[in-house]
């Protein structure tokens, strides 16, 4: 079997604050093979975003540390690497969407000029005038985008802005040479009118456009892996359907590998191939979503599934899991989930705790991290 | 959206409006105070050996018997006529200020540039190894400049330093200069005579003290960049620009220095302000033939006239320098309106 486009091994983060050290994520493992979409789950203050963060390593140290583990991307060890080549692997390599649209964009710049560095980001490598990892051909595929459609034909210029000659790569790129490549990429995540759009400040726009922009900004550097960060939590309803249509839709037309966080289970199931489900900086369960839906094999995924509003089932309050959420600073013994745990055995508190097991009797790549996954079926 | 030329204009307009109530008031703060302080300087202009005859003479000369009042509206007049009388040894005001305010603004650039190019790399240093030692040697740096009073620091360049590094420390020319001098400041006249030794000499003239201007406020820039660069610093938009793959100077120079910068112009605008006090004791420590030491001058020798001169210099100057920041901060900042 190829070796997966990203690898995470054992990685363990800590945040070092006044009141102590914060285990936010406790030897997590999990694997993203090319082409594949895996949606990591869990509430809030799991450790979700610290993992997204820690991946391309852009958590602030401190206060993080990264403890121990391995982050392999495109067969390079990313904690190891100096922090100077870093911003090598990133855009090209890792790209990023985060939650909070309103903050992401820098108020000071046009959305053209945002745009269009990213774009100089790429080409640039591409041609070999500037250090950084390539796009790799892992699993995705610009080509299969749709051509302009019948609306855009209207704002499209009749004649190319620029001679063709230009784009041999015999002189440095500038900015103005994207302009083409930015509305390109505005189209692609459905903007009306671009061109107005490009001239605008962040300010100017509203969440949802933002939102749009930023991930056209992280697809036009063609990533290898793109990772969401809750891209639609900040969104008001119909916008965050809008923003998920779109993700979507992009997922089907440009398989690209994507990390996708969020606390909705409904959303990952839309999207996501794998899931993976945290609970207290822990990695509990992994799998392919249906399987783990339909199966969970880990007594957390389940309350979690049960506590899920169904419109359907319409008889009597949503059962909730007694117990809350255990501090990261103080984390239990054992599996930090042993005392909510409806099967708990004095096992369970025993150092160190369980960890993720292939499943027996489910779908290939089913894993828990639960020393009585067999019975989890027979709760309620 | 109010940033169209035309806006800026109005904007602009109306703060000169308004520049012209200040200098209503200054000018009237300042008469009223010189010469009820001192109300016939005829002794003291006249000399020790002054006959009563002389002194006579002198209060005819100035009007000095007549009521302060019709004094005021007097001086007023030939003020807005663009006579702005002569000192006591009968130097006309407006064209020795003429000369010297240039010299001093010459100063005062260099001072800022110096606090631009020193401070706010220093501040941006500071604020991403906050806690590290980087972080407390700059700010010891700053914090020993804020805390060293202005004469002392600019006697210990003069005859300290100075001497030491080999630089010129006083005056703005080795020696008088061979060229025209159409814009009194050192350097500018040199270049546009062509005149390459010169401009050497002028910019050697001009370190020590610009460097002793500089370095007392320094710290208001570095303290103000290092200030909003750690506000900035954890925003979303800069790990955009870290995801987008580019290198840390361009994260911290371009799209982190770009927001922090707003709050550091507003305050070197009121800084440019107060550079132009604090250089009348640069000068006289440098021997610097600005509107500093002319003002210094005045005040100790009773020249009135020559006093209200600077005075108004000085409050086009502070209003100017705030005009210029605003400007910029609308430049800045997109959201800004200029209203």
């Amino acid at each position: 079997m190829a070796e997966p486009l990203l690898e995470v091994k054992g990685l363990s983060v800590d945040y070092e604050v006044g009141a102590g050290t914060f285990h936010a994520l406790s030897e997590v493992s999990l694997e993203l093979p090319a082409g594949h979409v895996v949606g990591i789950v869990g509430e809030t203050g799991c450790g979700k975003s610290t993992l997204a963060h820690a991946i391309p390593r852009l958590l602030r140290e401190p206060p993080a540390r990264i403890r121990s583990g391995e982050v392999r991307f495109r067969g390079m060890d990313l904690l190891t690497l100096p922090k100077w080549k870093l911003p090598l692997v990133r855009g090209t390599g890792i790209s990023m969407v985060f939650q909070e649209p309103i903050n992401s964009l820098n108020p000071a710049f046009r959305v053209f000029d945002q745009l269009a560095e990213a774009v100089r980001i790429r080409k640039m490598r591409e041609s070999g005038q500037a250090p950084g990892l390539v796009p790799g051909s892992e699993g995705f595929d610009y080509s299969k985008r749709e051509g302009p459609k019948p609306a855009d034909a209207l704002t499209r210029p009749l004649l190319p802005s620029r001679p063709e000659a230009r784009k041999g790569f015999s002189r440095v790129l500038h900015r103005v040479d994207f302009r083409e490549d930015a509305l390109d990429y505005l189209r692609l995540v459905r903007i009306n009118d671009p061109e107005t759009i490009l001239d605008l400040y962040p300010h100017e726009l509203s969440g949802g456009m933002r939102q749009r922009i930023m991930i056209a900004m992280a697809l036009s550097e063609k990533p290898s892996l793109l990772i969401a960060d809750e891209p639609t939590s900040a969104l008001d309803i119909t916008i965050q359907a809008q923003v998920l249509t779109l993700m979507k839709e992009l997922i089907e037309e440009i398989r690209t590998s994507i990390l996708f966080i969020s606390h909705d289970l409904g959303v990952i199931a839309e999207m996501a191939d794998d899931v993976g489900v945290m609970y207290a900086g822990h990695l509990v369960e992994f799998g392919p979503v249906d399987d783990v839906y339909e199966h969970p094999r880990h007594p957390y995924t389940k309350a979690l599934l049960r506590s899920a509003p169904n419109q359907y089932k319409d008889d009597g309050p949503l059962p909730s899991l007694p117990g809350s959420v255990p501090n990261l600073s103080r984390l239990p013994s054992g599996c930090s989930f042993h005392p909510r745990c409806p099967l708990a055995k004095p096992v369970c508190s025993d150092d160190p705790g369980p960890v993720l097991e292939v499943q027996k009797g489910t779908a290939a790549g089913h894993e828990a991290a639960c020393y009585f996954s067999e019975e989890v079926a027979g709760l309620p | 959206m109010g940033r169209s030329k035309g806006d800026l204009v109005i904007f602009v307009s109306k703060r000169l409006i308004q520049l012209v109530a200040v200098l209503f008031g200054v000018v009237t703060i300042t008469f009223f105070f010189t010469h009820v302080a001192i109300p016939n300087p005829c002794y003291v202009w006249s000399g020790p050996r002054a006959t009563q005859a002389t002194i006579q003479q002198c209060i005819d000369k100035n009007d000095l018997d007549k009521p302060l009042f019709d004094q005021y509206v007097l001086y007023l007049g030939k003020l807005l006529s663009g006579d702005w009388s002569t000192s006591p040894r009968g130097v006309p005001v407006l064209p020795t200020i003429l000369a010297a305010f240039p010299e001093t603004l010459e100063l005062v650039l260099a001072a800022l540039f110096l606090m631009v190019a020193v401070g706010i790399p220093l501040g941006v240093i500071a604020a991403n190894n906050s806690g590290r030692w980087s972080d407390h040697l700059v700010r010891t740096f700053y914090l020993s400049g804020w805390a060293t009073p202005t004469y002392l620091g600019g006697v210990v360049l003069s005859i300290a330093i100075g001497p030491l590094v080999g630089l010129p420390h006083s005056g703005n020319f080795g020696s008088i200069p061979s060229f025209p001098e159409p814009f009194h400041m050192s350097v500018i006249d040199a270049l546009v005579s062509l005149n390459f030794p010169a401009v050497v000499d002028a910019i050697a003239h001009l370190i020590l003290p610009a460097t002793a201007l500089a370095f007392i406020n320094l710290g208001i820039a570095t303290r103000m960049t290092r200030g909003s660069m750690l506000e900035v610093l954890p925003m979303d938009y800069v790990k955009t620009a870290r995801i987008k793959g580019l290198s840390d100077f361009w994260v911290l120079y371009k799209h982190a220095l770009r927001n922090s910068l707003i709050s550091t112009v507003t305050v070197l605008g009121i800084t440019a302000g107060s550079l132009l006090s604090t250089s009348v004791v640069i000068e006289e420590i440098f021997q610097w033939p600005g509107v500093g030491r002319y003002a210094f001058e005045s005040i100790v020798k009773y020249n009135f006239n020559g006093t209200i001169g600077v005075v108004i210099f000085f409050a086009v100057g502070v209003v100017v320098a705030n005009l210029i920041a605003d400007i910029l901060y609308g430049l800045l900042d997109p959201r800004v309106d200029w209203r």
